[in-house]
């Protein structure tokens, strides 16, 4: 497919446009029919998207668009994908259509600007992975906050949900100013450099092209400095273990939807994985034992915290904070197949863990609760639920068959292969998880029938059906045939790799 | 990859179409009920039996030509250097073992039939015994560690699945559970040995496995032999593990006793055969599998005899026997332990299947205790309270863990949350007015929150005392007082003392 085309501002563009028509059309007839329209339209295009991408070249940026915006400083509005970042889009726009049908009964108050808010957010969210200019990525990434934050202060469903709302916001803004100034930083010694050589003012040579700044990396006592800011950026939104907290506070107070889409897009592990690594690399080599340490402790702490949760949706928070702490220690191994891993684990994430909490959040409209005290003897009532629970549960602990194994498979051996140590403690992890998620769906969804709201459960209606079930056919599509997506990812581990 | 050799392949792929087959038609043919059984029933045979003439059908060919060994590799898929991939071993030992698997597959479905009619949960059952049936032909036929893996791991599922099959009895759900976890024990450490063969010898394959042990240092083995070990005592329920199989009889009868009984239980003594040049290079994991054997097959035997019901004390003596199979492997008998699993694998199964309707026979009480047991009662009770095996892992494992889970709860709640300020348990109100009461503007919760508090009660201190008030003529006050401040202290320093003072100071800090 030719370049020319802007195929990637098309594809950021349809849920802007859905955007605009739920806004224009007065009390338009069905807020909610446009949304999934765009998201569904957004997912069709991505899908073309990565039909067509070259696989054979997948390490080089493609489709790519570049216009200036700020000439003054060089910024330009530039974006392109890789052999990664196509993959995300379509799981992403997967995910929000998903999330968007499975609020169609659940959002009755002020429906329009729910569903406007949530294609915001997907447009954000689509451009942090097509970004090429890192400041267009900044704003790409700061522009999520803004739907996150009134979706969860207007649409949560527990009592805090103001207050989880704003610590959210506060949060990730205290992790952006360090990000801002990393990616200036990044920016500033670039052009040093180039004043050194060439001459001229400094602002002449500033560069935000992450092409240009990954051929030229930064001398390697500037690296330290980029790779602690980075670090904090993006370790916030991970989340990494002292900044975790208000992961299990959002997934209690946030609505469903929004819990599913937060712990699904692990924008935190992504920035990691693309900005991190590639821009300090020495750094990042020579902290590796940071990263390990950050990801073992995430793995450990969140495993035992979720064995002692009371509500679903808490445990999952911790859960994905268990989950998340293998990918960062994988990363931290600086070998292909845990690259390789990570990237299929991340992108297992917006299938397994976002599906699970779709599935909690069914729950939730019908008991009004998660807790496990509110439930117990589920399965007598809704067999599909209980089954698809467990489908999910397993590909989330990594049995073969599910798409969990073969990530959480390469995860492990990467880790055990450089960090030994590391990597037995990441199999106590393992162990764990089958603890918590198992004793869980017992307590929860298993035993006897002991209060009436459960009694009187309706098992899952067909449009939940159908969500569920594309989504458990992605389980089982790339549990079976993984080399579908990890073969698209190889070519860019080895470049990532080369670049260290 | 030769054409000739796909078609093995089908041999444990039936069941698992049966399987998926009987989730699509229960999910969207809405084959349930009674209405169901007879398709369920005769899909989960079929498959079954489609297996097992397989398998007779390579047997046969195998005695006209020769056992087909080890077939090509089949990619499944690539990761960095290493190559993920499928492979069977037909050899003696899988063919013979895996025809009696699929024998006894076949066998208990057909008996299933009948004694779930009119069960709940009937295409379930047939569902997950399929599944079960597939898994075990897996770990039996695989040429690969991967293969095995994948068989080793569904057929953890599938128990679960089976002892947790009355979905409503706590109990049952809970001994699942249990046994999935302790399971899971040993899957870790087949993934340790795994990685390490992978790191270390670039393979999976049972061939090269067992080539590279014969020529490697003892350490490299050691560790790979460690992981397969950990992985075959915790499946076959041996000494430290042993508890999690007197659970599994929570299934239903004889269709899941049978597999514990018969089947899965040996899926760690077939795994230690198929090992066999692994053990025989570290002398010291022989040792170690005669004595934890020995333990195994003692224990059995005397938490056996004081048993009252008929399932427990089959389920321990196989307990039992299973040790003996692993003794018998750590003196050396290899050959030997893979005929006393068939034996035993065949004669388990008939007890079992016999046991429901021995109890409508018999119906004379258990047998007491043996006389010389009576005497010694201290080994009595051990042999009642199953040598505290599961209280040991109660106290050793479980309950320190979940003492620590609260522990990080609560760190998380009172420490990690705020520090960071973010609202914790201890940020809910109980009461509407204690809620109100604490919604001053600037009031502050964490560190960052108080920290930030303090830079702002400091600011607007600055603001209101020196700038705001009457039109800075507060900060002229206060530059007038500091001025004299500063005048005062240039008289002192012009002092030679205090000159000398600071010019000792300066070096002091300098140095």
């Amino acid at each position: 497919m030719s370049s020319a085309f802007p195929w990637l501002s098309i594809l950021l563009l349809t849920p802007i446009l859905g955007l605009i028509l739920i806004s224009i059309l007065p009390r338009g007839p069905h807020p909610r029919a446009i949304a999934l329209a765009a998201s569904l339209l957004t997912l069709l295009f991505s899908l073309i998207l990565a039909l067509n991408f070259d696989a054979s070249r997948a390490e080089v940026f493609q489709f790519s668009e570049s216009y200036p915006w700020i000439s003054g400083l060089n910024v330009y509005y530039q974006l392109g994908v890789d052999g990664v970042s196509v993959l995300f889009l379509p799981f992403t726009s997967l995910l929000f259509a998903a999330v968007i049908a499975s609020s169609w009964n659940s959002i009755h108050k002020m429906p329009r600007i729910y569903y406007a808010l949530l294609l915001l957010l997907q447009s954000a969210t689509l451009g942090v992975f097509c970004a090429l200019d890192t400041l267009l990525f900044f704003l790409f990434w700061e522009l999520t906050l803004i739907p996150i934050y009134f979706l969860i202060s207007l649409w949560g469903t527990g009592p805090l949900r103001r207050y989880a709302a704003i610590q959210y916001t506060m949060l990730m803004l205290a992790g952006g100013v360090p990000l801002l100034f990393g990616l200036l930083w990044a920016a500033f010694n670039y052009a040093q450099a180039q004043l050194a050589t060439q001459g001229g003012t400094i602002f002449e040579h500033l560069s935000f092209d992450y092409v240009t700044l990954l051929a030229n990396p930064l001398p390697v006592e500037a690296q330290a400095l980029l790779f602690f800011l980075l670090l904090i950026g993006f370790g916030v939104k991970t989340p990494l273990f002292p900044l975790h907290t208000w992961l299990p506070t959002l997934a209690m107070e946030g609505p469903a939807a929004v819990a599913a889409l937060i712990t699904g897009l692990k924008l935190g592990a992504y920035g990691l994985l693309r900005f991190l690594v590639p821009l300090a690399p020495e750094a990042a080599q020579q902290y590796h034992w940071l990263l390990a340490a950050l990801g073992i402790i995430g793995v450990l702490y969140g495993a035992v915290a979720a064995l002692s949760q009371t509500n679903l949706r808490r445990m999952l928070a911790y859960a994905s904070i268990s989950h998340v702490g293998l990918i960062v220690l994988a990363i931290a191994s600086f070998n292909l197949h845990g690259f390789q891993g990570a990237v299929l684990q991340l992108l297992n994430f917006t299938v397994v863990a976002s599906g699970l909490f779709l599935l909690t959040g069914f729950l939730h409209q019908r008991l009004g609760s998660t807790d496990f005290v509110a439930l117990g003897g589920v399965a007598q009532r809704m067999p599909l639920f209980t089954a698809l629970f467990f489908l999910f549960a397993l590909a989330s602990i990594g049995i073969p068959g599910t798409n969990g194994f073969p990530a959480e498979f390469l995860l492990l051996l990467s880790v055990l292969h450089s960090h030994t140590g590391a990597g037995i403690a990441a199999l106590l992890g393992v162990v764990l998880s089958a603890a918590y998620t198992l004793s869980f769906y017992r307590r929860a969804l298993l035993g006897p029938i002991k209060n009436d709201g459960v009694a009187s459960l309706i098992d899952l209606r067909r449009r939940e059906l159908l969500i569920m079930m594309v989504l458990a056919f992605c389980i089982l599509l790339v549990g079976l045939y993984p080399a579908l997506l990890l073969d698209i990812i190889q070519p860019v581990g080895t470049a990532w790799l080369q670049g260290l | 990859m030769t054409e000739s050799t796909l078609w093995y392949y089908l041999i444990p792929l039936f069941p698992l179409l049966a399987a998926s087959w009987l989730a699509i038609s229960y999910l969207f043919f809405n084959n349930r009920g009674e209405a169901g059984e007879k398709h369920t029933a005769r899909v989960a045979s079929l498959a079954s039996l489609a297996s097992l003439l397989l398998l007779l059908a390579v047997d046969m060919l195998a005695l006209w030509q020769g056992v087909p060994g080890q077939t090509q590799a089949l990619t499944w898929f690539n990761a960095g250097d290493y190559h993920l991939s499928f492979s069977l071993r037909l050899d003696t030992l899988g063919l013979s073992i895996g025809t009696l698997v699929a024998l006894i597959a076949f066998l208990s479905t057909r008996f299933s039939i009948n004694y779930l009619h009119r069960e709940a949960g009937f295409q379930r059952f047939f569902m997950v015994i399929s599944l079960f049936t597939s898994a075990m032909l897996l770990i039996v036929l695989a040429g690969n560690a991967l293969l095995a893996f994948i068989g080793w791991e569904l057929a953890g599922v599938s128990s679960y699945l089976l002892i947790g099959y009355a979905l409503d009895r706590p109990n049952a759900t809970k001994n699942a559970n249990r046994a999935f976890v302790t399971n899971r024990i040993g899957d870790a450490g087949f993934i340790l040995a795994m990685a390490f063969s992978l790191l270390w010898w670039n393979s999976l394959e049972w061939p090269v496995i067992l080539e590279n042990a014969q020529q490697h240092s003892t350490l490299a083995v050691g560790v790979v032999a460690l992981g397969f070990l950990l992985a075959a005592l915790a499946k076959s329920a041996l000494v430290p593990f042993s508890p999690w199989i007197s659970r599994a009889l929570e299934g239903p009868t004889p269709s899941s006793a049978i597999f514990y009984g018969s089947l899965m239980v040996h899926a760690g003594v077939y795994l230690v055969i198929r090992l066999q040049p692994l053990w025989e290079q570290v002398p010291l994991f022989m040792i170690l599998l005669a004595v934890l054997g020995a333990l195994t097959a003692l224990y059995g035997f005397l938490s056996g005899l004081v048993q009252t019901d008929v399932k427990s004390s089959l389920m321990f003596s196989t307990t039992g026997q299973v040790g003996v199979m692993f003794l018998l492997c750590g003196l050396g008998y290899f050959t030997l332990a893979a005929w006393y699993l068939a034996l035993h694998a065949i004669w388990r199964a008939y007890q079992f299947l016999h046991a429901p309707a021995l109890m409508h026979l018999v119906s004379r009480p258990a047998r007491p205790v043996p006389a010389w047991m009576q005497r010694c009662p201290k080994l009595y009770i051990a042999a009642l309270q199953r040598f505290w095996l599961d209280s040991f892992a109660d106290a050793v494992w479980v309950r320190p863990l979940s003492l620590m889970a609260r522990d990080v709860q609560a760190f998380d709640d009172r420490i990690v949350n705020r520090m960071v300020g973010l609202p914790g348990a201890t940020g809910v109100y109980p009461t509407l007015s204690g809620h109100q009461s604490d919604q001053r503007i600037g009031h502050a919760r964490g560190m960052a929150g108080r920290l930030l508090q303090w830079v702002a009660a400091w600011s607007y201190w600055f603001e209101e005392q020196l700038i705001l008030r009457g039109g800075g003529e507060g900060l002229l006050s206060v530059l007038n007082r500091l001025g004299k401040s500063f005048d005062k202290l240039d008289y002192l320093l012009s002092q030679p003392r205090y000159l000398l003072l600071m010019v000792v100071v300066t070096f002091a800090v300098i140095l």
